[in-house]
């Protein structure tokens, strides 16, 4: 008798996954009973609203928008530092030692990008010039940061709907610099490291490459961009963003890219709001350390570290199993969930 | 004499901070929980208001949403015993963040600085 699940091995992470083909489901399974809740509604205000930018801290940048006329935003994305944040800027702070216990203060930089003016516009709904300028401004603020010696690490994150975390229904993205590189990124890294040693490529170039020839996991592919769902994939339908072409660093790939880029995220986030009954989902940035720190840890980082967009459907819960083992357990073979995303 | 509004579910800290504020020379009104404050706030008006978050029925950043919505241009400070709500964006409708702790030190210097805009 054949089992009915499947251990699948992450060749990135080296993280098991138990993809339980018995308890596939159809993508009808995840629509919600109800319409998912949004967050905390408060229609008569929200900082992010045009008319409210005094409520926000002084912004670091702008694209310019369609105003000044009465009823038109003066801009189109717009970065502000977090008004409060948990971390603050300042100079590298030193690491504290007591016994087993290491400490350091608070530094770092907390970020939002406000992808439009527009409160009720999500991401998979903006024109796809638009999602390119967000692209651009992201890419701007990666290599502001980068730049400066007291952090060695950004992570770009968005999380869209309540059940993914945010407090805030106005589309918004978060980057947070921080003083040490955390430790899957250097997981990461080191994976990359050691299978560039032993065979001279790039582990993702690679994986792209196995995941293309076999085409049942590929969602979409443009000149520049593949979209897939992972062999090893922890949650349903989460779905990696790969350039094609080797390329180390998002805040370093041409901005010529970024048009192709745009339109496989937005084609990617639209198919999911409509085949997934608009879900919460979380979007990360997974790219490297920033070079000068990566140059020092690992030199020749440019050959094997490859930026990718990762975008998680929040359709399933962590709970004390996936917490104790580190297993998780995905009730969508992977090759389903890619031809409901194809189609 | 400036005009500040406590909200503030615990009736000792509502008593400290009355006590405390008074002792600088303002003028003190304290509400027990948002609604409440929202009663206060349709009869009089105040030059600054200092909000917990976590209270019973609405909590405080639902208050300050509605005050700040209602056009209200009142600074208000956020005094909470939670690091956790600065991940709320919400949280902006309000001018400081101030962390309860046994020094009202803070509260008191953003509180001057507020007022003195």
């Amino acid at each position: 008798m054949s089992s009915p699940s499947e251990l699948r091995k992450d060749p990135i992470s080296g993280r098991w996954v138990i993809i339980a083909a018995e308890r596939s489901k159809r993508p009808d399974d995840f629509r919600p009973a109800k319409p998912a809740e949004r967050p905390r509604s408060v229609p008569a205000f929200c900082p992010f609203c045009p008319g409210n930018e005094a409520k926000t801290p002084p912004e670091i940048l702008a694209l310019a928008g369609a105003g000044p006329e009465p009823g038109r935003a003066p801009w189109s994305v717009r970065v502000v530092p977090n008004k409060f944040p948990a971390l603050s800027p300042g100079a590298a702070p030193a690491r504290v030692k007591r016994g087993l216990f290491e400490s350091m203060d608070g530094i770092g930089v907390h970020e939002v990008v406000i992808e439009s003016p527009d409160h009720d516009t999500e991401m998979a709904d903006l024109p796809r010039g638009h999602l390119r300028d967000i692209l651009a401004v992201y890419q701007a603020r990666l290599r502001a940061l980068e730049a400066e010696p007291t952090y060695a690490y950004t992570q770009l994150f968005k999380n869209k709907g309540l059940e993914a975390g945010a407090s805030l229904f106005h589309p918004h993205t978060q980057i947070v610099a921080l003083p040490i590189v955390p430790k899957r990124v250097k997981e990461e890294l080191y994976a990359a490291e050691r299978f560039h040693k032993q065979t001279g490529s790039c582990l993702f170039c690679r994986t792209l490459g196995e995941e293309r020839a076999a085409a049942e996991r590929i969602v979409r592919t443009n000149a520049r961009f593949a979209a897939y769902v992972p062999f090893a994939s922890r949650f349903p339908f989460e779905t990696h963003i790969l350039p094609v072409r080797h390329e180390p660093l998002f805040s370093a790939a041409a901005e010529d890219a970024l048009d192709d880029l745009a339109d496989i995220l937005g084609g990617v986030l639209s198919r999911m709001k409509s085949l997934l009954a608009d879900p919460s989902y979380n979007l990360v940035l997974h790219q490297s350390a920033h070079p000068a720190r990566a140059r020092r840890r690992w030199p020749g980082f440019e050959a094997f570290a490859h930026w990718y967009l990762e975008i998680i459907p929040v359709l399933t819960h962590v709970a004390g199993f996936e917490w104790g083992t580190g297993f998780y357990i995905n009730p969508v073979a992977p090759e389903s969930a890619a031809t409901f995303l194809r189609d | 004499m400036k005009r500040i509004l406590i909200v503030e579910d615990e009736e000792a800290l509502c008593l400290l901070y009355a006590e405390e504020l008074s002792g600088e020379g303002y003028d003190v009104t304290t509400a027990r929980d948002a609604e409440q404050a929202l009663d206060i706030l349709k009869r009089e008006r105040f030059d600054l208001i200092v909000t917990d978050i976590r209270m019973p029925g609405r909590d405080g950043v639902e208050l300050i949403t509605q005050i700040v919505g209602l056009r209200r241009d009142v600074p208000i400070v956020i005094n909470t015993a939670y690091q956790s709500y600065r991940d709320d964006f919400m949280t902006w409708a309000a001018d400081a963040y101030v962390i309860k702790s046994s020094s009202l030190d803070e509260l008191k210097a953003r509180i001057r600085e507020l007022l003195a805009r």
